[in-house]
């Protein structure tokens, strides 16, 4: 598919551009937001992509969460090797999450949406009682290997960017479209004989893997972590990522995190207002453009007469 | 023996208000189809407009404390239905029966009342002076007399919200909303009125349970978060959209946490609370009340 081939020479220049600017750009809070919106990004496209299967999880926060407390675990009290750190991460929230979704998965809509919201306040509270990996004021001291410190934000972004290009192509491949079959009916994904909660632990674990890799990488950046960080709010935050940038394509999820991580750094300099600036934003974008800022262009496209490269965006189904 | 019928009567104080918060969350979502996380934030508005109203009341008219409370307690009932009908008409009204948009939506709006709140009443705790003062005694278990009158206002209101879904022609529309949108729509029911109906009420008993709060608890600007948490776990454990659920899932938490606090600690009743929900909704995930929903 040629469309597909530019979208990923696209992202993949992208790539290039953003390690490129980790390595020259030497201010150290230009550095850190780049590696927010990356953060973001994973996370917005995680959540986006259990979208697919028609299911909104909030325990997207709960698997970040789990990978970065291994990978804390690995770093500070086994003294583990980075990589090995990162890979555990992935490993244990892909595990927890195929016995998470084993059990939750059976039921759908506000059942699931409510119990993955449980079970991030017990993961939450869980961290909060376990006196080993600090209780209430959670990790500190996380810190990549001494030699690599200074390449780290690259690293970073190198692996957060090539996870989403896989992720993307995950949605594009046959397993993808089985994703949004079982969204529009999963009775005629039933009857031709595939387990339909098979492929939606399928789906959550590829999800879950990538955000405990997602943890390992923050825990790293952040050196810090704390049990109040991995709360439901998080994927409240990301779910606004996600419908403010659009939910149709993935784009639309990272463009709705980069917007908002910008948005939400220039409104802490504002000040105390952050909050009302924040459910004001997200109640108006609702308001203004139900499809998000993608669909916004989609329509403004149409409007100016050049809609084919915007609505390429939007028209895959 | 008085340790057992403490902690009884602790978990129908308790229960009473957790009931009163729920059936509003449990009316909201049978109708409208949308689980409402803003609903803490009336609860709060009620207690607010109550610390604000009720020195008011006293200083002004110069009443005795119970007409003070029942004029306080209609003026943030009216309050909160008020924002409910701002917030209506500015978000849900859109998003009926969306169940991630409106999500969407009442995260902004819980974000934005509680800045707000924050930025009207400030961080500091707010007490309103007691009801009634005095402590009675029931089978040797010792119980405010306000927390006693308030339980039965709260019991009270809920067998009102019972009898108006199963007598009144309101309540047939509700139930009939909540059975089945587009049948109750071909028989001429007026969904979107219907389902504004359904939100004000259930606005109205988050309010009520707030202004019930209010001479009993510290006044926060986030006291409703707690709240919201905790009648999501009695909603999905009786039954999302079940009135007869919500009643009963009510009591269940509350007993559980006033027992599991007093044998083990909080923060462990919290965790059985959790626990408890997951595997209910493995066993049975309509919940108690609740009826299998495609």
């Amino acid at each position: 598919m040629p469309r597909d081939r530019r979208i990923y020479i696209a992202s993949a220049l992208l790539l290039c551009v953003g390690v490129a600017a980790a390595l020259i750009v030497r201010d150290d809070y230009t550095v850190k937001l780049m590696l927010w919106i990356a953060t973001s990004a994973l996370l917005a496209a995680c959540l986006r992509f259990v979208l697919l299967i028609g299911e909104l999880n909030i325990a997207t926060a709960a698997f970040y969460g789990i990978g970065a407390y291994t990978a804390g675990v690995i770093t500070t009290i086994f003294n583990g090797p980075l990589v090995l750190a990162m890979l555990a991460a992935a490993v244990v929230a892909g595990l927890v999450a195929a016995v998470f979704g084993f059990i939750t998965l059976r039921v759908k809509g506000p059942y699931f949406l409510l119990i993955s919201f449980a079970f991030t306040e017990v993961v939450r509270l869980k961290y909060t009682q376990s006196n080993i990996i600090g209780g209430n004021s959670g990790m500190i001291g996380i810190f990549p290997p001494v030699a690599i410190e200074p390449y780290y934000p690259a690293i970073m972004i190198a692996i957060i960017g090539l996870v989403l290009i896989g992720l993307y192509a995950i949605e594009r491949s046959p397993l993808g479209m089985l994703f949004k079959a079982i969204k529009s009916n999963d009775q005629i994904v039933l009857s031709v004989g595939i387990s339909v909660l098979v492929v939606k632990v399928i789906c959550v674990v590829i999800a879950s893997a990538a955000l405990g890799l997602g943890g390992a990488l923050y825990a790293h950046s952040n050196n810090v972590i704390s049990p109040g960080d991995f709360g439901f709010l998080l994927s409240v935050f990301v779910l606004a990522y996600v419908k403010i940038g659009g939910e149709e394509h993935m784009v639309g999820a990272l463009l709705g995190a980069a917007f908002l991580t910008l948005l939400g750094q220039y409104l802490m300099g504002v000040g105390a207002h952050e909050r009302i600036f924040f459910g004001g934003a997200i109640i108006i974008a609702m308001l203004v453009m139900p499809q998000g800022l993608t669909g916004l262009a989609l329509q403004l496209g149409r409007r100016l007469g050049w809609a084919t490269p915007a609505a390429s965006l939007g028209q895959h189904k | 023996m008085d340790l057992t019928v403490q902690l009884i009567v602790n978990t129908l104080q308790i229960g009473a208000v957790y009931v009163l918060f729920s059936l509003g969350l449990t009316l909201i979502f049978g109708v409208m189809k949308i689980v409402n996380f803003a609903h803490g934030e009336f609860f709060t508005a009620a207690a607010l407009a109550m610390s604000v109203v009720v020195p008011w009341f006293a200083k002004a008219l110069g009443l005795s404390a119970i007409p003070v409370f029942a004029l306080s307690f209609c003026v943030s009932v009216l309050v909160v239905l008020a924002l409910g009908l701002v917030v209506y008409k500015f978000g849900f009204e859109r998003y009926l029966r969306d169940l991630i948009g409106s999500f969407i939506v009442s995260i902004g709006f819980v974000l934005l009342l509680e800045g707000l709140y924050l930025e009207i009443f400030g961080g500091a705790p707010r007490i309103i002076p007691p009801l009634i003062p005095g402590v009675a005694n029931i089978l040797g278990a010792a119980i405010t007399w306000q927390r006693l009158l308030i339980c039965f206002l709260a019991l009270a209101i809920t067998f009102g919200l019972y009898f108006l879904v199963a007598r009144t022609k309101l309540g047939l529309a509700l139930r009939a909303v909540a059975e089945d949108q587009e049948a109750a729509m071909l028989q001429g029911i007026k969904y979107r009125r219907v389902a504004l109906y359904g939100f004000l009420i259930g606005c109205g008993l988050a309010g009520a349970a707030g202004a019930f709060m209010a001479p009993l608890a510290a006044i926060t600007t986030f006291m409703g978060a707690d709240f919201l948490i905790k009648a999501f776990i009695i909603i999905i454990i009786g039954g999302l959209g079940s009135i007869p659920g919500a009643i009963l899932g009510g009591f269940i938490i509350a007993a559980i946490e006033s027992f599991g606090s007093y044998y083990f600690d909080s923060s462990t009743a919290t965790i059985a609370l959790f626990v408890l929900v997951i595997v209910g909704l493995l066993v049975r995930p309509q919940g108690i009340m609740g009826h299998a929903e495609r």
